[in-house]
This record gives C-alpha cells, sequence and structure tokens, in this order.
C-alpha cells in the first residue's frame, strides 16, 4: 500500500513540474502556479492510479482524470479568481499521449518504407492504426472532459474572474 | 419610457470595444469568453453590441439604443503570443466596467495598465520547459539519462524556437524546425545506455498547441462551430509540423531503432 502512495505522489510529483513547465509557455500569473500543479499532481495521479492499479483503459481513465480536473479547478479557478482554461490547459498538458503519437509517427513511416512488403506493411499499418486511434481518442475525451464543467455550470464558469458577487 | 442615454460617443465605445476585442481573439481567449466580456463592457456603457468572427477578423455591430443610432465596424485579432494573464486581467476587468460603473477613459488606462505588464522572463521560461519536457520523459518511463537528455535537447530546441520566433519566421517552419533539432539532440541517447526510445519521443513534445486545441473543442462544443473548426484546422497543422520534423530524425535514424 505504501509503495503504491509513493508511486502516486511521485507521479502526482512529476506532472505538477511537467505543467508548470509547459504553463510558463503561455504567460500564467504567478498566483495560478500553485493551482495548476496540483490540478495536474491529482489529475495525474489518478489516471497512473487507475490504469496501472483498478485496471481500466487509457482512454477512460484520461475521460475519469479529466472530468475531475474540470470539477476540482472550479472551486481553484474562484479561489485565484482566474478562468478555469487558464487552469486546464497547462494541467492537461502532462497527459498527453506522447508515446502514443510518436509511435503513430515511426509507424507511419515504416509504412511508406515498406510499401512492397506486403507483411511489414500490414504489421506497420496496424500499429499506426491503434496509436493514432488511441492518441486521438486520448486527446479527444482529455479535452471533452474537462471542459464539460465549463459547459455545465456556464455561469459560475463565466464569473470566476468577478471580484464583487451580487 | 425611460431611457438610459449612452455616456459616451459610440465611436469612442466602438474604438474601446473593437481594441479590446482585438486584443482578447490575439492572446488566446476562447470565442465565447470574448463576446460576452466585449457585450459586458458594451452594456456598462449603455450601448448593445453583436459581433460575427472568424478565426483572424470579426464584424462589430454597436447600437445606441437612446437614439437608434448604430455603427459596424471590421476588425482583425492582433497576432500576439499567448496569455493567460492577460485573458484573466482582461476577463476581470469586464466585471469591473459593469460593477464600479468605469468610463471609457478609466477602461483604457485600466487596459493599457494591464496590457503593459511585464510576461515572464524568457531565459526563465527556458529553463521551466527544460525541466518539464524531463519530467514528462520521467512520466513515460524515461531513467535519469533519457531525462538529462532530454532536458538539454529541450533547451536546444525551445532556445531555438524562441530565436526563431523573435525574428519572426513562419510558424509552421519554426515547428519543423524546433521538432527536427530537439529531436535529433535527443537522438543522442542512442549512443548511452539509457530509455532512447523514450527520449526521443519526448523531445518535441513541449510544441503541443494546447490552448488553441482546447479552445477549438470549447468553441465547437460551445456552438462556435465555424471558428472552432478554423482553430482545429490550423492546429492540426502545427501538430503535422510537428510530426514532419521528428520525422526528419526517424528517418536519419531508424536503423538504430528497429
Amino acid at each position: 500500500m505504501t509503495d503504491i502512495l509513493v508511486d502516486m505522489l511521485l507521479d502526482g510529483l512529476f506532472a505538477a513540474a511537467a505543467a508548470i513547465g509547459f504553463g510558463a509557455i503561455s504567460d500564467p500569473g504567478v498566483k495560478t502556479f500553485p493551482y495548476i500543479a496540483l490540478l495536474a499532481a491529482v489529475g495525474h495521479a489518478l489516471r497512473f492510479a487507475l490504469i496501472n492499479y483498478a485496471g481500466v483503459d487509457i482512454v477512460t481513465g484520461s475521460l475519469a482524470a479529466s472530468v475531475s480536473m474540470g470539477m476540482l479547478s472550479m472551486p481553484m479557478g474562484r479561489a485565484c479568481h482566474t478562468p478555469m482554461t487558464c487552469l486546464l490547459i497547462p494541467a492537461l498538458l502532462p497527459m498527453i499521449p506522447g508515446m502514443y503519437a510518436y509511435r503513430s509517427v515511426f509507424a507511419l513511416i515504416m509504412l511508406v518504407q515498406n510499401i512492397g512488403s506486403d507483411m511489414q506493411l500490414l504489421n506497420y499499418l496496424e500499429q499506426f492504426t491503434v496509436n493514432s486511434a488511441v492518441t486521438v481518442m486520448v486527446i479527444g475525451v482529455l479535452a471533452g472532459g474537462s471542459i464539460l464543467p465549463v459547459l455545465l455550470f456556464k455561469k459560475q464558469a463565466f464569473s470566476m474572474t468577478r471580484y464583487r458577487h451580487k | 419610457m425611460n431611457e438610459i442615454q449612452s455616456s459616451s460617443p459610440l465611436g469612442d465605445v466602438m474604438d474601446f470595444c473593437s481594441k479590446y476585442a482585438a486584443y482578447m481573439f490575439g492572446c488566446g481567449v476562447h470565442t465565447s469568453r470574448v463576446v460576452r466580456c466585449t457585450e459586458r463592457i458594451a452594456c456598462s456603457q449603455h450601448v448593445e453590441v453583436d459581433i460575427s468572427y472568424t478565426l483572424q477578423h470579426f464584424v462589430m455591430t454597436m447600437r445606441d439604443p437612446s437614439d437608434g443610432s448604430a455603427m459596424t465596424r471590421v476588425c482583425t485579432a492582433e497576432k500576439l503570443p499567448i496569455s493567460f494573464l492577460r485573458n484573466s486581467d482582461l476577463s476581470a476587468l469586464s466585471w469591473q466596467a459593469v460593477d464600479d460603473k468605469l468610463g471609457l477613459d478609466e477602461l483604457w488606462t485600466r487596459f493599457n495598465r494591464l496590457t503593459a505588464k511585464p510576461r515572464i522572463n524568457q531565459h526563465v521560461v527556458l529553463a521551466l520547459v527544460g525541466v518539464a519536457n524531463a519530467c514528462f520523459c520521467r512520466l513515460f518511463g524515461g531513467d535519469a539519462t533519457a531525462m538529462l537528455v532530454v532536458f538539454v535537447a529541450t533547451l536546444i530546441g525551445f532556445g531555438l524556437r524562441q530565436q526563431m520566433q523573435k525574428r519572426g519566421v513562419n510558424h509552421y517552419i519554426v515547428f519543423v524546425v524546433s521538432a527536427y533539432v530537439a529531436s535529433m539532440c535527443a537522438s543522442v541517447s542512442l549512443l548511452l545506455d539509457c530509455t532512447a526510445e523514450i527520449a526521443i519521443a519526448t523531445s518535441p513534445l513541449f510544441l503541443i498547441p494546447g490552448v488553441p486545441l482546447i479552445n477549438s473543442c470549447v468553441d465547437v462544443l460551445d456552438g462556435h462551430v465555424l471558428v472552432g473548426f478554423s482553430r482545429l484546422i490550423s492546429t492540426m497543422l502545427l501538430i503535422m509540423c510537428i510530426a514532419i520534423g521528428l520525422s526528419f530524425t526517424l528517418l536519419l535514424i531508424k536503423g538504430s531503432l528497429l
């Protein structure tokens, strides 16, 4: 049990560092960094636990994590008077399925290089299809799941930056 | 019927609102937020506004209900670096306009002050992105050597991107070249005893255009389908550029990866 917690904590820690760095490219306010880090850590650690300990696939795990992050970003956005998307986008970036995207590109290159060989061609075509499908689905559920609360609670989502509440 | 007189001439309100919306579109704010915030500011000046928009331009029509006068202007979204801070500050300004009943002069003063705020130092950003990509490598199962290689490759790739953007190089070329250079630098890991494939796969990921990708999804799901798909296509082009840059490297080193 302790091992699982340590693994989850480490995963969350690296995800938080990645989110801060990627977020810095888009000029977030300094006050939002702790929220972005916490959001990324919670989301990534949740997906890590679901995939590794609950036997959930990466797409469902990403959906559960992104919806949780979307919900969590509401009180956070309210606390730092920042639009939810400004916290969510950097926090989501460490969840991009980079290895699947890379394998898709690699399989595509190998596919083109092996046009003459039917066996190899089919093998690379299969690899390309599987990896690109996972990449597209994960990115889709990350985007869709995280903005679901923005669309469900529109009024609250669009008044995060209001300092005086009536 | 009680009519509320517009506090400023329509043209002056149009000047501010068009500048405000162009700036917000430019710094990476999704469409419905720009429209809502602009409407809020127009409402605080007792005028009505309608906005029709594409990816790079928008048409704004303003009406003064007190005398029925109207004005239409075609505007171009400004080309600015993405900024969450300005997104947040300018959204807050629209609420202040309503809650504190700000006049146009005060709005201009606050707008100019907010947009003049300095961005994070570019050297600090470079270091943070390097660390971020190294951590990303670890999340994919990379070892310490691979993380170090990715850190250095990212510093070189992202540093090159910053320099090319400063010199106004075409956006797509910036993405292809940065992805190629970063992944080529990361391919040094093939000479070391480490998780080389993970290092190469991770190295160009600092280029992923997360903001336009999420904004396009928000726009489409929020009913702004045309502009959402326009954003999505331009984002896909950028992702293809990353893939092309990475492909150049993979073509050169594919023998070592098989």
